[in-house]
């Protein structure tokens, strides 16, 4: 009887919301040598939002070279043979000078790193502590570098697309793609071709080495000086075990150090052959025009030799429970995480609308754990699905007074409750008038609608975005309750909690917060 | 907004270029040639609508989906409290729309407003509250009662406000742990003085916040006599400024205060290096930013200084600050300049990186080369006409969605920001030349005038480079050596002596 009612009740409850979402349909077209281009023509301002997306990120490098796909990115954006240069041949030249000149170079650092290791000098940087020899293969590469300058037209690449009105230009690098987008003005849409055709047929990497020293500079931005960087890098690698998704995209700090010129152009040609590319343009543009110019300009590009195999190293499954338990000047917190589904994988809109069962003001976590519990101040759950292998992490930051061992214990409570019971027709039925709402929402941005389908398509096919919306709205309460008591099991499960460790200064009086175990570092 | 028509111009005028390119590709692009593109700004007269009261709306229909939107500001805030009431205007904000209203329970609030997708929000800042819904276009009635309800009826749940309070409270205790608050917290300070831009909340103020007085600032504020809409998407006009006329109505706080002034600083910045020292991690990074007091946003010079500002450091990876700190030398991820003209009175002039504690002074005295620089030679041809077709190229993004049209008239009239701005704003960027970009630097630069505040560690960062021993923080602090701020007691913000 009750199961009857329940049968009738999401169909009343629907009638809220729209039958359905509105598609997008996108016009697919591939060039003779592989490359694909998803056009996407909208009504609206005088604007194309464009970009390309190669389907390779971190996860294809291998240790030693780690970070090379990222720091490749910042590569392209340093000109080609047309682009950047007043005299290409000199300028080339320069660069295969500094490169046997770095080689050299490298090869005394490798004492000064060597007498390092063994404890016997400080710092294997310091100039005092150089050879004669070493000192003027330096003193050569700077004259070399201020001569290359001379050569340069300075970061000419951004200059032409500024004085076009080219906006919100940039890359993004992630584990499984490298994403390169812009806003152009409609009318100079064939720049883009001219530019981004260009900067495949015949890149140019100079400047490397200064470049290399601002990814490090990121790396030290984004990772090493911020109070929680560096362990939750050690939470990701701790995470992964086999597979190449444990190191991180912006590389080991020893392997930015030392990765060559050439290395990042065997990068480039064995990831970026045309059939290994994606193009997509949103906007105001005609599309037969497009096809045209495409033909022109990115038809100059051979086809790779062969296709890059997939990711050979794929994650094993893990056997035990992992704990990691640190402390930095942040607020505690709890995370865990599960090892689940790569992207597009029939268990994931389970797992996405188990999230958001969990998510929001009105979501599990803060209901129970903020509100009631009063043993978090935040919490939350996301699905991270890639292209070989994903996760599901949920994650909450002690209130005052509770633990993170508290806020894991709470964690867990709402997860093994999910796997217990199924979750109510109204509650459900709240999540997917979110979806589509929510799939109304992401058409909203001609700029983020292109990423959205570049994206899809480097994990899989653009057409999900289409499909994704009708997978989120067939879950069921059974598929919730299945994925949940598949994937959220204790040898499956990686813990990270944090400590609050005080910086300089006064320290702030926290009241009866919680003591540090004694034990510290990875369990 | 008026329809592009360059599509034609295509069919028409750049059947040249195209014959061209059939026996090859141009060299370089600067032989590509382009339709022309037309396009003039939208009017504002065209949306605007009075409301009973006083009130104004901007209303952009626009059908493309089943969405509206709809944003409310008006004058609120801050600025009229005192020190002792920091966080109350924020609290007051971000309570309206957490705390339930008069016949709604908090949690029955949130559990409709999220079974309908209606997101809705509310916010008091320093100078302006507010107030937001979106909405699928078959749920607007219900989504605009809520939105009314949450704005005329606040309900001020005691037991959401205890939760907020702790959660803030946590947070002041952690005020110290990242870098850049710490820079952006001491910049403020020290440019800025005592003011209520650099009014911190204490553990005392968030403590002393209570329910009546979060009433008291609601009803002395949200007055429906100056409200600004801005409203977007799948609607009626003539409906929907019905429906804002009868909201607007009745069931307001009775006895609204009068708004009063906006307090300018009256600080008078010390030039000077300063050094907060945050050490006691591995940090191999510290944050450096320099900077003085700059111009307000009617000033004659405004176009000019944009232009010179975006070819000194505004302008990314083709203005000079990023070329030569990033590009040249490798010394840093990120390098910039930003000189925004105030809106009620003189805004800040500020340039700033993050760079390895060994190269900040290196990468410092860059950024200061370039200010000098640029008020010694007049900017090149290239670098002028660079900064300048941008700007013009990208003004139709000003108006690229009808909810950017409806909220940049809305917050232009709300700031009574100059009638013809937008309409003759390419004009105005066009004229500004060379000549024009040397005077404004020497007008609105003074390198004499810096504060250099460097916050990371302060060891690392006074050692320096080996391989650049010429750079140094003492040669730039000279006589006056280098100040030490110290890092307050994140709860009560006193500052112990240095």
């Amino acid at each position: 009887m009750l199961r009857r009612i329940l049968r009738c009740a999401p169909a009343l409850l629907a009638l809220l919301v729209p039958l359905a979402a509105q598609r997008v349909e996108v016009e697919e077209f591939e060039l003779d040598n592989g490359m694909k281009f998803l056009l996407l023509p909208r009504e609206g301002d005088p604007n194309v939002a464009a970009g390309w997306i190669a389907k390779f990120g971190s996860v294809n490098e291998r240790p030693g070279v780690t970070g090379v796909a990222h720091l490749f990115e910042h590569m392209m954006f340093k000109g080609t043979h047309a682009i950047g240069t007043q005299d290409i041949e000199r300028d080339l030249a320069v660069i295969e000078e500094l490169d046997g000149l770095r080689d050299l170079i490298q090869r005394e650092r490798a004492a000064l790193l060597e007498q390092h290791r063994r404890g016997l000098i400080e710092d294997p940087d310091d100039p005092e502590l150089r050879s004669p020899e070493h000192g003027a293969l330096i003193r050569r590469f700077e004259e070399l570098i201020e001569e290359q300058r001379s050569l340069l037209v300075k970061d000419e690449f951004t200059q032409v697309y500024t004085t076009n009105g080219g906006s919100g230009m940039n890359a993004g690098t992630t584990s499984d793609f490298t994403i390169y987008f812009i806003n152009l003005p409609s009318n100079k849409l064939e720049l883009w071709f001219w530019l981004e055709s260009d900067r495949l047929v015949n890149p140019v990497f100079r400047e490397f080495y200064a470049e290399r020293d601002v990814v490090r500079e990121e790396r030290r931005l984004r990772v090493d000086s911020t109070p929680t960087g560096k362990l939750d890098e050690q939470f990701e690698s701790m995470f992964w075990q086999a597979s190449p998704y444990s190191w991180p995209v912006i590389g080991w700090p020893s392997d930015l150090d030392a990765i060559t010129r050439s290395e990042a152009m065997q990068y480039f040609d064995r990831y970026y052959a045309p059939n290994n590319l994606v193009a997509t343009l949103v906007g105001d543009f005609d599309p037969d025009r497009v096809k045209a110019l495409a033909r022109r300009y990115f038809g100059r590009l051979s086809r790779g030799a062969r296709d890059p195999e997939p990711v050979r190293t794929r994650e094993v499954e893990q056997q035990a429970e992992q704990r990691l338990v640190g402390s930095a000047e942040t607020r505690p917190r709890a995370s865990i995480r599960f090892h689940t589904v790569p992207d597009a994988h029939v268990d994931e809109p389970a797992l996405i609308v188990l999230s958001a069962i969990l998510n929001g003001r009105t979501g599990r976590l803060y209901k129970s754990l903020v509100l009631e519990q009063q043993v978090a101040v935040q919490a939350g759950a996301g699905v991270d699905g890639r292209k070989y292998d994903g996760l599901f992490e949920v994650f909450g930051m002690a209130a005052p007074g509770a633990s993170p061992e508290d806020v894991e214990q709470a964690l867990l409570a709402e997860l093994d409750l999910l796997a217990r019971e199924p979750v109510g027709e109204r509650e459900l039925q709240k999540v997917k008038n979110q979806q589509l709402a929510g799939d109304f929402r992401k058409l909203q941005s001609k700029f983020g609608l292109m990423l959205q389908l570049l994206t899809y398509e480097a994990l899989g096919d653009w057409s999900n975005i289409n499909a994704f919306s009708d997978r989120i709205q067939a879950v069921t309460p059974e598929d919730i309750q299945r994925v949940a008591r598949r994937y959220f099991k204790k040898t499956n499960r990686s813990v990270a909690l944090y400590y609050t460790q005080e910086g300089a200064g006064p320290p702030g009086s926290q009241g009866p917060g919680p003591r540090r175990p004694r034990q510290g570092g990875v369990r | 907004m008026k329809r592009r028509d360059w599509l034609k111009a295509v069919a028409g005028g750049a059947v040249s270029s195209w014959a061209l390119a059939q026996e090859g590709l141009p060299e370089h692009p600067s032989a590509l040639q382009y339709p022309q593109l037309d396009f003039e700004p939208p009017e504002p007269g065209q949306y605007r609508h009075e409301l009973e009261g006083g009130s104004v709306a901007y209303l952009v229909e626009d059908r493309q989906l089943p969405l509206v939107s709809v944003s409310l500001t008006l004058r609120a805030g801050s600025y009229s409290l005192p020190a002792e009431r920091a966080g109350l205007a924020s609290f007051t904000g971000s309570q309206m729309r957490a705390g339930g209203t008069r016949s709604r329970a908090a949690a029955d609030f949130d559990e409709q407003a999220a079974f309908l997708a209606t997101e809705l929000g509310c916010s008091i800042g320093s100078t302006s509250a507010s107030a937001s819904v979106n909405c699928l276009t078959q749920n607007l009635d219900a989504s605009l009662e809520m939105f009314f309800d949450m704005l005329k009826n606040p309900g001020f749940d005691p037991e959401r406000l205890e939760i907020a309070r702790a959660r803030t409270l946590q947070g002041l205790a952690r005020r110290n742990d990242r870098l850049e608050s710490i820079l952006s917290r001491e910049f403020g300070r020290l440019t800025r003085g005592r003011h209520f831009t650099t009014v911190q909340a204490t553990k005392a103020s968030v403590e002393a916040i209570t329910r009546e007085r979060m009433q008291a600032l609601h009803a002395s504020q949200f007055d429906p006599r100056r409200m600004f809409f801005s409203i977007a998407g799948d609607f009626d006009t003539a409906r929907m400024v019905d429906r804002l006329n009868e909201a607007l109505v009745d069931g307001w706080p009775a006895d609204p205060a009068d708004p009063g002034e906006i307090p300018a600083p009256s600080h008078d910045p010390e030039p000077g290096v300063y050094m907060v020292n945050k050490a006691s991690r591995d940090v191999n990074q510290s944050h450096v930013a320099l900077g003085h007091l700059g111009i307000q946003r009617d000033h004659a010079d405004i176009f000019k200084v944009r232009i010179m500002n975006s070819v000194l450091g505004g302008g990314g990876f083709t203005s000079r600050i990023m070329t030569r700190v990033r590009s040249d030398e490798g010394l840093a991820y990120s390098a910039y300049s930003r000189f925004r003209p105030g809106t009620y009175y003189p805004g800040l002039f500020q340039a700033g990186f993050q760079s390895r504690n060994a190269t900040c002074a290196q990468a410092a005295a860059i950024v200061i080369e370039e200010i000098e620089r640029i008020r010694g030679d007049k900017v090149t041809t290239k670098e002028l006409d660079t900064a300048k077709n941008y700007e013009i190229e990208i003004f139709p993004r000003f108006f690229a969605t009808a909810g950017q049209v409806a909220g940049t008239f809305a917050s232009d009239e709300f700031t009574e920001r100059e009638k013809d701005y937008w309409k003759t704003y390419r004009e105005r960027i066009g004229d500004v030349s060379a000549d024009d970009v040397l005077e404004a630097a020497q007008r609105h630069l003074q390198p004499g005038s810096l504060v250099i505040l460097a916050v990371g560690d302060r060891e690392g960062m006074l050692r320096g480079n080996p391989e650049q021993p010429a750079y140094s923080f003492e040669s730039l602090a000279g006589e006056a050596g280098i100040q030490s701020i110290p890092l307050p007691d994140p709860e009560t913000m006193e500052y112990p002596e240095a």
